[in-house]
């Protein structure tokens, strides 16, 4: 038979009792849209997760501390070598280096100092940071108002958003408009061995034009060393010899040397390439961190999730599927005649077999499509109401779900593939149908 | 036609020591005992008997509807015993045609798709279906009733319908369960004539199974007497 009379033939039979396989339709579009209803809301936790992580910039990021001065941040590698005053000074020979190592995209100090910022006559005390240029690219930095630094050494500076409201009630006013910071600088004279003798500390001041106000803080604020409430760029901020922490440090050392950095952030070309670099730097005597091994860990965490997602989902999808065995069953006990002349004239049992399927086939189509869009509906009444709820709380909204093309295909694929399988039983009793008494007069 | 195959010494039905067998609680039943007739390509044939007699089960074996226990049954050179059920299928939609009592068209079909069903199984052209179609039914004396359903036919309609279906895909066999059966006296001597004409000018050959001898006698040209699943004996008929 020929897939268009087979089709034919099926639709016919299926608008024949009509109530009967709209119910049993409606079921397993009740059971298609709660598998997708379930995984749409995984796979949106998961994208919010992953996407929060990644305009973050971390992922692509490496954190080196000496390890005379920090340990690492897994204590079982300390463990493993105890030796850390033994390990290298972060300097800049070490800086040099690692900015060898393949797929190195950048390497920068992070910098961060006390500062005094003036605005209109007014002082604010604030910590100020040392953004790197490629920070605009990879950082998150959708949301700026105004532009980024216009060169990667310029006396330009980024605002903080909650700080500019303190400046200026409408913070769009202030791009354009200049500020003044008050800084340590701090100038090193060289001991007789070459390490440092002694520090001079100064204060000086110096006008920055603010260009752009930030709502979000860079790298999520997730990287507390950079958490300040104005942005400079980097190459500035190093030449101004903000006085820092490790300067203290750098005094009071035994052991000579050129200047040290309290931590290096190292880019590199791509997440991908991350932890190899990570395992160089680590090879070198350089504590490392990255944020690789917290994702391995949600990945595998969401894995489960989709998967018990998947499963509590696929639950009212298999009631459905007895559903359907159930209405088939009935079919083929009310049609045995038609199933008899049918096979009289000439159908086979595979025909026969085949027309079941069909009518299987089309519930699951029809009921896929149908548990799509119901499973959509429900996933963005959930989505709703969530964002409902963090508007009362003063949060901004949040996509927490997702139908991807993928979960659309697949959840009508599904649905058929189900479809058929509950057909299996009763197209195959069907099929063994004896005519002779299927057509027995009554 | 007649004279040429009884020459060429080809039937159209060869039956050789057909047994059929069932098995009825603890015994068996022999519903066909040991049967073996020839019928000639062309003729029009009755099987004859009382219920319970074997002559439906025996159509039902030239249908390829059923399998015989034993023996083996020829029909256009081949033989259906040996047949698996895929071939007995192909049988049934290309070589043969079935009428039956209760006219058994599918009730949920219009007149026009009751007699395409066969067409669809025999994967015809669409074209060549609605072709097919119109010229069955135009020669059943149905042209104007092809949108009708079953329920809203004469039993005489709906038997002119069946044999309509029964004759789309241009079988070599008709066979017919009682024909008559479930119509009054006057149409069933209508179908009678019409399937008469049919096998005159298709050559279809037909075998009718019927308890009817009045029947047997006015419209075949022979007739099997049955009786316990056994041929008793073959009565000539008087039509030519």
């Amino acid at each position: 038979m020929k897939r268009q009379d087979l089709v034919e033939l099926a639709l016919r039979n299926v608008r024949n009792s009509r109530l009967r396989n709209t119910l049993t339709t409606l079921g397993i579009a009740v059971g298609v849209a709660s598998l997708v209803a379930m995984l749409s809301l995984g796979i949106g936790l998961q994208q919010f997760a992953n996407s929060r992580l990644k305009s973050s910039g971390l992922f692509e990021t490496i954190f080196v501390t000496s390890r005379q001065d920090w340990r690492n941040a897994d204590r079982d590698e300390d463990k493993k070598d105890p030796k850390f005053e033994e390990a290298p000074a972060l300097d800049d020979n070490a800086r040099r280096a690692i900015g060898k190592i393949g797929n190195v995209v950048e390497v920068q100090p992070e910098i961060r100092a006390m500062a005094e910022i003036e605005f209109n006559g007014k002082p604010y005390a604030s910590f100020i940071a040392g953004l790197p240029p490629s920070a605009r690219d990879a950082e998150g930095f959708d949301k700026l108002q105004g532009n980024f630094f216009s060169a990667a050494e310029v006396d330009e500076v980024l605002v903080q958003q909650e700080f500019a409201k303190r400046l200026d009630p409408d913070p769009k006013n202030l791009i354009g408009k200049e500020l003044t910071l008050r800084f340590a600088r701090r100038e090193t004279q060289m001991g007789e061995n070459g390490g440092p003798g002694s520090l001079s500390i100064t204060r000086e001041q110096r006008t920055f034009r603010i260009v752009g106000v930030l709502e979000e803080e860079p790298f999520g604020g997730m990287r507390i060393i950079s958490r300040a409430r104005a942005f400079i760029p980097t190459a500035t901020a190093e030449k101004m010899n903000l006085m820092q922490f490790s300067d203290t440090q750098q005094l009071v050392r035994a052991a000579p040397g050129t200047r040290v950095y309290s931590m290096l952030t190292v880019r590199t070309a791509s997440s991908a390439k991350a932890e190899q670099v990570q395992n160089t730097i680590k090879q070198m005597g350089f504590g490392t961190y990255s944020f690789l091994d917290a994702t391995k860990n949600m990945r595998r965490f969401f894995t489960v999730l989709d998967l018990f997602l998947g499963i509590f989902g696929s639950l009212a999808l298999a009631v459905a599927s007895l559903a359907i065995v159930n209405t088939l069953v009935m079919a083929v006990l009310e049609r045995r005649r038609e199933i008899g002349i049918m096979k009289a004239l000439g159908a086979s049992d595979i025909d026969v077999k085949k027309i079941f399927f069909a009518e299987a086939a089309a519930m699951g189509v029809v009921g896929g499509v149908l548990g799509v869009v119901l499973g959509w509906l429900i996933g963005r009444a959930i989505n709703l109401g969530t964002n409902i709820y963090l508007a009362r709380n003063n949060m901004p909204a949040e996509t927490l779900w997702s139908v991807p093309v993928w979960l659309v295909l697949g959840a009508v694929g599904f649905s058929v593939l189900v479809s058929i399988a509950a057909g299996i039983y009763p197209a195959a009793r069907a099929a063994k149908l004896d005519p002779v008494q299927a057509l027995r007069y009554e | 036609m007649h004279m040429e195959s009884v020459l060429s010494g080809h039937s159209a039905v060869e039956l050789r020591s057909v047994i059929r067998e069932y098995q009825m609680g603890s015994s068996r039943v022999r519903a066909v005992n040991d049967v073996s007739l020839s019928i000639e390509r062309g003729e029009c044939v009755a099987l004859l008997g009382p219920s319970g007699s074997g002559k439906s089960t025996l159509l039902n074996l030239m249908a390829g509807l059923d399998r015989p226990t034993s023996g083996s049954i020829v029909v256009n050179g081949r033989d259906l015993a040996a047949m698996n059920s895929e071939e007995l299928a192909r049988y049934r939609r290309h070589a043969v045609g079935m009428i039956f009592q209760s006219f058994n068209l599918v009730p949920s079909m219009t007149l026009v798709e009751n007699v395409e069903l066969p067409m669809r199984f025999a994967e015809v052209d669409r074209s060549e279906r609605r072709e097919r179609c119109r010229e069955l039914l135009a020669r059943v004396g149905l042209a104007g009733r092809a949108a009708h359903r079953p329920s809203e036919l004469s039993g005489g309609e709906q038997q002119r319908g069946a044999i309509a279906r029964a004759l789309v895909n241009r079988p070599t066999l008709l066979l017919a369960d009682e024909p008559t059966g479930n119509l009054d006296s006057r149409t069933g001597h209508e179908i009678m004539e019409l399937l008469r004409e049919l096998n005159q000018t298709l050559g279809v050959t037909i075998v009718m199974v019927t308890h009817e001898q009045p029947i047997a006698d006015q419209y075949t040209q022979r007739a099997f007497h049955m009786a316990d699943g056994r041929l008793i004996h073959v009565v000539e008929g008087v039509q030519q």
